[in-house]
């Protein structure tokens, strides 16, 4: 969890939903977040917040199950290119007797690639 | 052909089986009285130390997230904390786990049940995810594969030849067994969980799960086949995750789109997953 702390400094990033129980102050939100009462929006955090105490215990009380923060990314080139092609490697084998030629497998295929990438 | 199965040998052989949970049955008869079986489950979990502790380790998460101070021991007060949807998701999950256990032969692709379990939980989360009931379909996902747990039990030799011709020849599973059996896992599970007396929809749903396009009338049908494809793409459970099909007609009926928005579907999907490990270990080994 500790890595996922201070995202707001310069640099490479990735993104990675957490349960809300493993949020800490420090993080920042990958995406925006409404608190809704009765279908009406009475609070947000936006995109690229930086989590207080409060947003956490917030968070924490509320609904929300999974929350999307930036998280450092501290490898090196050669380690993400590694990791990449072991993820492309992994789906690839998954779907090795799919006809991506069909609309949905070849659009299934690529998110998951896309999800296991980030 | 080894052996043609016909329907009623196979319903015959429930007489040699473990007997189906009965509360799954007074589950689905209640499922439209929120009140009405809370007495029964309080009863049955009250009996299952497991259960008891699972209960009770749910509600003191849920009251550490409502910033209660003091731990949760009372078995009624932890029940009245998760309520009852949460409860009835505990009930099938521990009494389909221990029914299957005791289907399967102890050692016997292991497997099996995990990929099972592991469908169970994407049919749920993405039942939830689309706003349909999701006890109808943690319990088709769970069971969706239980015709090949039949056959690993009653045509073992045959079976496991099948499923090796499956992995090394360019043939579905499917076809083998009916090459084999005049049948396949999924018309044998249909007729097992018809005789168990499940829903309707709950049978149709194993019977298509693999030929879905001509029920998608029944919505719990385009649901399984999905989540079945799911738990193989997202290398949930099971030793041998592999995706050759999806209906485009089954996207469709279900409103899905493969784009970013589904990744928080994938998140809440493996957030379940292992939230729900400790009741999908394999059966002892032999």
């Amino acid at each position: 969890m500790d890595d996922c702390v201070a995202a707001q400094k310069p640099g490479r990033s990735r993104l990675r939903y957490l349960p809300v129980e493993q949020l800490a102050p420090g993080m920042a939100l990958a995406e925006s977040l409404d608190f809704a009462e009765r279908n009406i929006v009475r609070h947000r955090l936006p995109d690229g917040q930086v989590l207080t105490p409060e947003d956490v215990q917030q968070l924490v009380s509320s609904r929300t199950d999974l929350v999307r923060i930036v998280v450092p990314d501290a490898r090196s080139d050669e380690e993400i290119a590694a990791a990449a092609a072991f993820v492309r490697a992994s789906v690839e084998a998954i779907f090795a007797g799919a006809d991506l030629g069909q609309p949905a497998l070849a659009a299934l295929f690529e998110r998951v690639l896309a999800y296991r990438s980030q | 052909m080894s052996h043609k199965l016909l329907r009623e040998e196979v319903v015959a052989s429930r007489d040699l089986l473990p007997v189906f949970p009965r509360v799954i049955s007074e589950i689905f008869a209640t499922l439209d009285d929120p009140e009405s079986n809370l007495g029964v489950l309080e009863k049955l979990v009250a009996r299952d130390p497991v259960l008891v502790a699972r209960v009770l380790h749910l509600a003191n998460v849920a009251a550490s997230r409502s910033r209660r101070d003091d731990s949760i021991f009372n078995l009624y007060t932890a029940i009245a904390l998760i309520g009852l949807a949460q409860l009835r998701e505990e009930v099938i999950k521990s009494k389909l786990t221990g029914f299957v256990h005791g289907l399967l032969p102890a050692g016997v692709l292991p497997g099996l049940w995990q990929h099972g379990a592991a469908t169970g939980v994407c049919a749920e989360q993405l039942a939830l995810h689309l706003g349909l009931p999701a006890v109808p379909a943690l319990v088709a996902g769970l069971l969706h594969d239980i015709g090949q747990v039949w056959l690993c039990r009653f045509q073992p030799a045959a079976f496991l030849s099948a499923w090796e011709e499956a992995k090394t020849r360019s043939t579905t599973i499917e076809a083998a067994e009916r090459e084999r059996f005049g049948v396949d896992h999924a018309t044998i599970g249909a007729w097992l969980a018809d005789s168990w007396g499940l829903p309707m929809q709950v049978c149709v749903a194993i019977r298509y799960h693999h030929c879905p396009d001509t029920a998608l009338s029944v919505p719990l049908v385009p649901l399984l086949h999905v989540a079945n494809v799911l738990s193989n793409a997202l290398d949930l459970g099971g030793d041998y995750a592999r995706v050759s099909a999806l209906s485009q007609q089954c996207c469709d009926a279900l409103g899905l789109r493969w784009d970013d928005s589904a990744d928080l579907l994938f998140a809440r999907i493996e957030a379940a997953n292992r939230a729900s490990a400790h009741f999908y270990d394999s059966p002892p080994a032999a």
